[in-house]
């Protein structure tokens, strides 16, 4: 996927690799002190002087006006609706927040100490022993809300100091930033498996020069879920770096620097695809973790917008004009970025949806193989990668790419297609391994807890230190390791156990299997399916199609089709009896026959009554294979077909001595009669007549036998 | 010499002469192009050939479309096979005892066959030799070193021991086949296509071959008979280490001899003498080759044979590359091969960066699957069955032949030639059709030896266990060839 061209890109116009949809939600209403996201509900927030306006943008963005509840009047610093939706947070100040319950319109307030702490935030969990969690300076309050007295009760405290935090509901994992550069971090996740507590950590910041330490930011540090995994990306504005971490259920990983190009950036998950936006350079880097490969999809290219009714997306335009026709800036002032794809237009009251353009990156790199794998782990538009893959394969075909290169590309169309049949169609509940959930998203991806219950006790993690590089990229690379093979695994020198957060899920919801959430990923799982392409649609939509424009060349498609075969069969899958029919057709195109006889022989053509057919046919020209045809016919018990043919070929007497063994009274006596009478010898037709008179009592009385009697006795 | 000694033993002759040829009185020795012993006096071989002459041209007036394929005289046997148009292959041999027969006419024949087939694989049909140089010095030449190359084999001691009633369940002339499960069969083709694209502009061809047995090839069944036989006679891991082993005074006595012929100016090369034991071995790179002593090579004279196809009618030039139990013969198509020699080195060269991995894969999935030696013995039986159509056959391993007593064998040698000879007299009246048979007859030791043809397929089998009864015999036929 890399070295792409950024020019000559496949899709006319589409200089871009991702781009946003026209028109967006419009949520533009005057006089409100803002815009709030609460992305547990997916809920786009609008308070009112006496009301809250919310959208609800799951799954789609939605078109009609917006929803909206009573409230009292007062100032609004941030809104939570309870994950059932009963009960609004919302907050006030910095040191109160007020709960109401939308049937009775009942209110109760929760607040601190206003001298010694304040509120920097709260949300609604579906952790079992609470309800809410309050973040404040001086730690985190625990509360358990109890629907009949609408009350909270206070569950337990977690003190320590907090500067700033940071908390997505797709990961339910809060980080907390302490320490006089705020580097150093404590983490839990709030999940429907219970509390877990990531070990202390600290994230790497370079200095500037001696002395000045700059202080890290909570806008630049992003939490960001793809595949099932918690990852952090954390802005160094010194060295203009952007380190990416790893949650592990007892570690934190640094998994490599990647480079920027601004001094502002935002992070969105959309397809399990990490986008990185680089703000001022007004272009977005694309990130594909799957295979803890840490190289960019593609070069950066900027956003598009897509849809505008004035123009027809020309190359030509910029980001000035698609500015102009839509009211705002690209990568504007306003833009907020929201979990995981949303782009919030604050200034123009826009809500855009972040989409990949998967044709262009498909046309983006010539390296097959990989744009199919590649293609085949993204879910949100499984017809879509569909096409766009069926096309690649009968591209790469088409140009007579290397058959090497072809067979990857085949193995990774069957390995994906295999994987699915194995699934069995993703029920939920199911244990199953962690690559296998990645691929094919049976699963939801949010809310993965980071620790594991079954944590051995003794095993300690000691907190990344950046100042030793060395050891850094050892447990980097340990950890790595760790995460393809499964969760207990024991890593060598350090002596600690690294496991998959993802694994450790699995094993959650194995043993408790509410879903997680709701939300747009259950939807990918139930589409993941159509991602795959199986052997029929294969050979329907690739072989069956490039065959005519291959005649020049049937040597080529021959040596395909093998390394299809051979693909499919590591996969355990089976091929469609046509695709044999096409390649004993190719095959004796060449004049290959000898090579037909062989894989007969060998089974790599896999006998079938189409195939015998075939063979006898292409054996019009060469008797050997059509007795390869006539033998198949025999080997699968087609009596009548094999009888009908010997007759054909003139071998009347052994068609009559396999009819008598068989028993196969379906081909008529006349056919026979018929051939005896062609050969002009009265003493084989006399053996027929008598046979037909013993085989089968009913013949003395039909007129076959009366009009071939009198024959033979002309003859005689 | 050495083979003047050996030759007078041996009591066999073998000529090939061209009834073209020396047709006016006083140009006989004309016809002749080759005559083993060498050292039979000229007016003996004069006198052999005149025979053979005399009996074609009067088979020929009443068979004008078959040949005569033998005649049998009291003490020794003729067996006749017409190679190319009017240029003629006779095998003498002498008999051992008066009535039966130790050996078949068809087997005979098959050993000429085989001679003149490889014979035009490597240096072309006679006819096409005979007419680029019409006073054939180089048909003679190029005849006297392959044929006593070919001949060598033959010999046991210092006599020549040609295929006798012993070797009744064996079919010259065909391939063996290793059975591989369908996976594996995947991967060998795989390979294949891979070796296929050496070249680049147009498709190599290839054969692998699993000790001695073939495992795929790309040929025509005739061109691929061919370059079987000649692997398995020279190239497969066995026959080297043979050749290395079984260096004798003869050999080296046949070799002198025939050494110094008419192209021999450039030095005997691969290509000029393929069969030549002592010159074949593997190399450092897994290339087998020519290996020769430095004052041997001169200049750019090609090392690697040259083959002429016939049913793929091309000419290629032959690499063979071994790894373990696996050879593979690749065959580089000569017209689009530009520059010889350096072309090849690519070639080879591409093969191992494109292929080294799958060849590996594929020996150690072959070895893995491998039954050995009597892999493909069936308790109970001995048997030989053979397919025509695509040259296979497939046959008890001799060890297990070897305990079947003399009657058995020499009964199921008869019943051979009276196979073949019905097959040749239904081939006559009915060549569209192939004809059913089956004939089973019990032996004075009490051992039913059985022929069975159905649909062209052919099985020969001894039952020395057989039991009393016809049907016991039918009925175990019918239950090997279900398997």
């Amino acid at each position: 996927m890399l070295g792409n061209q950024i020019g000559g890109l496949g899709t006319p116009g589409a200089l871009s690799h991702a781009y946003v949809q026209h028109p967006p939600l419009r949520c533009d209403i005057p006089d409100i002190p803002g815009l709030f996201y609460d992305d547990a509900n997916k809920f786009l927030v609008a308070p009112t002087a006496d009301r809250i306006l919310y959208w609800k943008i799951v799954p789609s963005l939605p078109s009609g006006p917006p929803n909206s509840d009573p409230v009292n009047d007062g100032p609004v610093l941030s809104v939570r609706y309870s994950l059932d939706h009963k009960v609004i947070g919302i907050q006030r100040s910095r040191h109160e927040i007020e709960f109401r319950n939308r049937e009775t319109g009942e209110t109760c307030s929760k607040k601190c100490r206003a001298d010694s702490e304040t509120i920097l935030g709260f949300f609604w969990t579906d952790c079992p022993t609470c309800d809410v969690i309050l973040v404040k300076t001086s730690g985190l309050d625990l509360l358990a809300y109890d629907p009949q007295s609408h009350a909270f009760r206070l569950v337990e405290s977690k003190k320590f100091n907090v500067s700033w935090y940071l908390y997505t509901h797709e990961s339910r994992l809060i980080l907390l930033a302490s320490g006089m550069q705020c580097t150093m971090f404590t983490g839990y996740q709030f999940s429907a498996g219970g509390i877990v507590k990531i070990p202390k950590f600290e994230m790497m910041m370079s200095k500037s020069e001696a002395n000045n330490k700059p202080v890290l930011a909570a806008d630049d540090v992003h939490i960001v879920t793809v595949y099932g995994r918690i990852y952090c990306l954390q802005l160094d504005r010194v060295s203009m770096t952007l380190n990416l971490y790893r949650f592990y259920r007892d570690a934190v990983v640094q998994q490599c620097t990647l480079p920027t190009y601004s001094s502002r950036i935002a992070v969105s998950a959309v397809d399990n695809i990490i986008m990185v936006h680089q703000i001022d350079a007004k272009v977005v880097i694309l990130y594909d973790v799957s295979l803890d490969s840490y190289a960019p999809v593609s070069a950066p290219l900027p956003l598009l917008v897509r849809g505008l009714p004035s123009n027809s997306r020309q190359a030509s335009q910029t980001a000035d004009s698609q500015s102009s026709a839509y009211g705002g800036t690209i990568y504007g002032e306003g833009w907020n970025f929201l979990i995981p794809d949303l782009i919030c237009d604050a200034e123009n009251g826009l809500l855009w949806k972040l989409h990949l353009d998967l044709e262009a990156i498909a046309a983006s790199s010539s390296d097959a193989p990989s744009v199919l794998e590649f293609l085949q782990r993204r879910k949100s538009d499984p017809s879509m990668v569909k096409t766009i893959c069926l096309a690649i394969a009968r591209t790469i075909i088409l140009e007579r790419r290397p058959v090497s290169t072809v067979a990857k590309a085949m193995d990774v169309l069957l390995d994906s297609y295999s994987r699915l049949m194995k699934m069995g169609g993703g029920l939920p509940g199911v244990r199953r391994t962690h690559e296998q959930n990645q691929q094919l998203g049976g699963q939801p991806v949010e809310g993965s807890p980071v620790i594991s219950q079954e944590t051995s006790p003794g095993t300690t993690v000691s907190p990344v230190n950046p100042d030793q590089a060395g050891g850094v990229t050892n447990r980097s690379a340990q950890s790595n390791s760790g995460v393809d093979h499964g969760a207990d695994r024991v890593t060598g020198t350090s002596g600690y156990r690294t496991s998959d957060a993802v694994n450790k899920r699995q094993q959650v919801v194995g043993e408790d299997s509410r879903p997680l959430s709701s939300g747009t990923s259950m939807q990918h799982g139930q589409h993941a399916g159509s991602v795959a392409i199986s052997p029929v649609e294969m050979f329907q939509s690739v072989f069956a199609v490039v065959e005519d424009e291959m005649m020049g060349d049937p040597a080529y498609l021959a040596a395909v089709i093998m390394e299809f075969l051979r693909s499919a069969s590591k996969a355990g899958l089976k091929a469609p009896s046509n695709l044999y029919v096409m390649m004993a057709t190719l095959l004796a195109r060449s004049n290959r026959y000898a090579e037909i006889a062989l894989f007969v022989s060998n089974k790599i053509m896999e006998p079938s009554k189409e195939l015998a057919v075939q063979l006898m046919e292409i054996g019009q020209q060469h008797p050997p294979t059509r007795k390869l045809g006539l033998d198949m016919l025999r080997e699968r018990g087609l009596h009548h077909d094999y009888v009908a043919a010997l007759l054909q070929d003139g071998y009347f007497l052994e068609a009559l001595r396999y009819a008598r063994k068989y028993k196969v009274i379906t081909v008529q006596p006349a056919l026979f009669l018929e051939k005896a009478v062609a050969n002009n010898s009265a003493q084989n037709l006399a053996a027929v007549l008598s046979f037909f008179c013993e085989f089968t009592p009913s013949f003395k009385s039909t007129s076959d036998f009366g009009r071939y009697r009198h024959i033979l006795s002309e003859m005689v | 010499m050495g083979l003047s000694t050996a030759a007078a033993g041996d009591g066999a002759q073998l000529c090939v002469f061209d009834l073209r040829r020396g047709q006016q009185e006083g140009q006989e020795l004309d016809k002749i192009l080759f005559f083993h012993p060498a050292d039979c006096p000229i007016l003996l071989q004069l006198s052999v050939i005149g025979l053979c002459e005399g009996i074609v041209t009067f088979t020929r007036i009443f068979s004008p479309e078959e040949d005569c394929e033998v005649i049998e005289s009291e003490k020794h046997s003729h067996v006749f096979y017409q190679a190319e148009p009017d240029i003629w292959m006779v095998l003498v041999v002498e008999k051992t005892k008066v009535n039966e027969p130790t050996w078949r006419c068809g087997a005979l024949q098959g050993i000429l066959k085989e001679a003149h087939s490889l014979f035009a694989m490597f240096h072309g049909p006679i006819r096409t030799l005979l007419d680029r140089q019409p006073s054939a010095e180089l048909a003679r030449g190029h005849l006297r070193t392959f044929l006593t190359d070919y001949l060598s084999d033959f010999y046991v001691g210092k006599k020549l021991q040609f295929p006798t009633y012993r070797d009744s369940l064996k079919e010259r002339g065909t391939v063996q086949m290793l059975t591989v499960s369908r996976e594996v069969a995947l991967e060998v083709q795989s390979l294949t296509t891979v070796l296929g694209s050496c070249l680049g502009n147009a498709t190599c061809q290839s054969l692998i071959l699993f000790e001695d047995l073939l495992v795929s090839t790309t040929l025509p069944p005739d061109d691929t008979l061919n370059l079987y036989t000649y692997a398995v006679l020279r190239l497969t891991p066995r026959a080297l280490s043979s050749n290395a082993s079984s260096w004798s005074y003869l050999r080296k006595g046949t070799s002198v001899n025939a050494g110094p012929t008419s192209s021999s100016s450039n030095g005997t090369t691969a290509g000029e003498r393929p069969l030549l034991r002592e010159k074949l071995s593997k190399g450092k790179d897994g290339f087998v080759a020519a290996d020769f002593t430095a004052t041997e090579v001169r200049g750019a004279v090609p090392l690697t044979p040259i083959l002429w196809f016939q049913q793929a009618e091309e000419r290629m030039y032959l690499c063979i590359y071994q790894h373990k139990s696996l050879t593979i013969l690749l065959l580089i198509p000569a017209s689009s091969l530009i520059n010889g020699e350096e072309g090849i080195t690519h070639v080879k060269k591409q093969m191992l960066e494109n292929g080294s991995q799958k060849i590996v894969t594929v020996e150690q999935k072959l070895s893995r699957g491998w039954g050995g030696e009597n892999a493909y013995h069936v308790g109970g039986y001995r048997y030989l069955l053979v397919d025509p159509d695509r040259r296979v056959s497939r046959a008890s391993p001799p060890g297990k032949v070897t305990t079947l007593a003399k009657d058995s064998l020499l009964a199921l040698n008869r019943l051979r030639q009276e196979v073949d000879l019905e097959k040749s007299r239904h081939k006559t009246s009915d060549p569209c059709h192939d004809k059913d048979f089956e004939a089973s007859i019990r032996t004075k030791n009490n051992a039913w030896v059985i022929a069975k043809i159905t649909r062209g397929r052919e099985l020969y089998m001894a039952l020395e266990k057989g039991g009393e009864t016809l049907l016991y015999a039918s009925t175990a036929v019918e239950k090997f060839s279900n398997r």
